[in-house]
């Protein structure tokens, strides 16, 4: 496409671009208009498929509505409902879960690999960046399928394995309550941490190497120059992988709906898998809209406090 | 040599589950389960993707997707550019208030405007795939964003004044000037775009209903939740939906990783 670009089409051009023409309107003004001209597609789909769905969503989480005949209006009492549902109470603490779990685990071992990843000298460094991002690569259906296949009971690989080393391997990982969570946090950490460790290495890679050289001079020792030197270099990107991974994570669907279906009960179950029942299974659109909305106030809240105490932006226009 | 050991076990730690899944697709139907667990197939057998190919729909799902990605890709590549080359070199009334409307979208969560969203396609009668999976995806936010990070580093300002001397209008500029110089950046955009449409599941499974309007990843779904899971024709179909995305990111690799890294490592 952008080969045709170079040189000039055969096409006859529209007035507006031949100089020797009278200058239209549109010739005369097209520099202050062309902006808008050039962001207006954003803006009409955004208000199409954006901005009306959540006015339109905000409308229905005051109603009862099945989808059939006229939604009923019933003020706020989606939201008292939701307050006092158990099921969307465990969901915000599976959801909690996740993101804690993001946050703690997969984020520090991202940056782990990515350190280990820019080491001086180091062969293959893009094979292996490579394949580290792979999983992303590959559609959400086709990893949990695999992940479903070894965390099998009976004759999954990792119980297989269990037994080979351990001696047993009885795990009910995707049925049991507890071990279910752990299956689905495992996945979640084989997803990301790859992805995550592509952003932490370019950061890494734009920190000068004389600061590590000077921090060496004045003897301070591998740890020293981490925290001295690495961290504060790496805080641009880390707010990036903060808030992304907050926003993220806070609506996970993919990973709990295909390996566990939200099961064993309602064991890993999130708020955005709450929010799929109640709106297509369960045919409650209002209570989805309603449960829809607190999620947005949550998670705008959330990125705003990242936003605030990681500093992303301050140096942006 | 610690330090190898350790990213090549990672790196076999994320490439083990797609093998198992290759190897897999070529075990019998008994084999797959077989315990303990054969990390080759033996005998290998093409029965799994022969009976996919006749007996499933695979090409309808698999011409879906790529159609719907490709149509996807190319309209995001198109609008992103030319929004986000708006925002990085022009100067006009409400550019800071509209950009922040565009990059506070990002926060939003899916889950908010799903139901809403599928109600108004449902209503208007808009579900047919080539619309529903296509057009409220075409113009995101992100997209947008990493344009803009690009564009204000790569194209030079002193080149814009000189062709609008010369009397460039200003989608001649775009056009002749400004997306030759985004091209490392279009490469990134269109893979994170076509993944993103190729891969996605959430949203197709609501809006879409018709099975002969499945994509892969629902047509993938629908043979594993039926009739007792056939890990056969999952695993099979799984290897060949995974061929285009797969094929699609090791051609455009390092525009892909350098473009996503861009806008992150800049703040």
């Amino acid at each position: 496409m952008t080969n045709q670009t170079a040189h000039r089409p055969s096409v006859p051009r529209p007035t507006a671009e031949e100089p020797e023409k009278p200058a239209t309107w549109w010739s005369r003004n097209q520099l202050r208009l062309a902006p808008y001209a050039f962001i207006s597609p954003f803006f009409l789909l955004y208000g199409l498929f954006f901005l009306v769905p959540i006015l339109v969503g905000l409308y229905l989480s005051g109603t009862e509505w099945a989808g059939l005949g006229t939604p009923q209006w019933v003020g706020l009492r989606n939201y008292q409902d939701l307050l006092g549902d158990r099921s969307f109470w465990i969901s915000v603490g599976n959801t909690a879960v996740y993101v804690l779990f993001t946050m703690c685990v997969v984020v520090p071992a991202a940056l782990l690999i990515a350190q280990a990843l820019n080491a001086r000298g180091l062969r293959g460094r893009d094979m292996f960046r490579l394949a580290y991002f792979m999983p992303v690569v590959i559609s959400p259906i086709v990893i949990t399928l695999v992940f479903g296949l070894f965390f099998e009971r009976e004759f999954g690989i990792v119980n297989g394995l269990l037994r080979a080393v351990f001696g047993f391997g009885g795990i009910d990982w995707l049925g049991d309550p507890l071990w279910a969570k752990v299956s689905v946090t495992v996945l979640v950490l084989w997803r990301w941490t790859g992805y995550l460790t592509i952003f932490f290495l370019a950061g890494l890679q734009n920190v000068p190497r004389e600061l590590y050289e000077a921090a060496a001079i004045d003897g301070a020792g591998p740890v020293r120059r981490f925290v001295d030197v690495t961290l504060p270099s790496l805080r641009p990107v880390t707010a990036f992988i903060a808030v992304t991974v907050l926003v993220n994570t806070a609506q996970i669907f993919d990973e709990p709906f295909l390996l566990t279906q939200g099961g064993p009960g309602e064991s890993t179950l999130s708020v955005a898998m709450f929010i799929y029942r109640a709106g297509f299974q369960r045919q409650q659109l209002g209570y989805a809209a309603a449960a829809g909305v607190l999620l947005f106030v949550v998670v705008f809240a959330l990125g705003l406090l990242a936003n605030r105490a990681l500093g992303v932006g301050r140096d942006n226009r | 040599m610690l330090l190898y050991t350790f990213l090549i076990s990672l790196l076999l730690v994320f490439a083990l589950p797609l093998l198992w899944a290759l190897s897999s697709s070529f075990k019998s139907r008994s084999d797959i389960f077989s315990y303990p667990p054969q990390p080759l197939p033996a005998p290998a057998v093409l029965d799994n993707y022969r009976t996919l190919l006749a007996e499933q729909p695979f090409w309808s799902w698999f011409v879906t997707s790529t159609v719907v990605a490709l149509l996807s890709t190319v309209l995001a590549v198109g609008l992103c550019s030319l929004a986000g080359f708006a925002f990085a070199k022009h100067r006009f009334r409400g550019k800071t208030i509209l950009f922040n409307i565009m990059f506070s979208s990002l926060a939003v969560p899916f889950a908010v405007i799903v139901v809403p969203l599928f109600i108004m396609i449902a209503k208007a009668r808009l579900t047919e795939p080539y619309f529903a999976l296509v057009v409220p995806w075409i113009a995101p936010a992100f997209g947008i964003f990493m344009m803009r990070q690009f564009a204000e580093q790569a194209v030079p300002d002193a080149l814009l004044d000189a062709a609008r001397i010369d009397g460039c209008t200003e989608f001649g500029l775009f056009r002749r000037v400004v997306l030759p110089l985004l091209r490392p950046a279009l490469g990134a955009l269109g893979v994170w775009s076509f993944l993103n449409s190729y891969n996605s599941l959430i949203w197709p499974l609501i809006v879409i209903s018709e099975p002969g309007d499945y994509t892969l990843p629902l047509g993938i779904q629908a043979l594993f939740g039926a009739t007792g899971r056939q890990y056969d024709l999952v695993l099979a179909a799984s290897v060949l939906a995974a061929v285009p995305s797969l094929l699609v990111f090791f051609l455009l690799r390092r525009q892909l990783l350098e473009g996503l890294t861009a806008g992150a490592v800049k703040s």
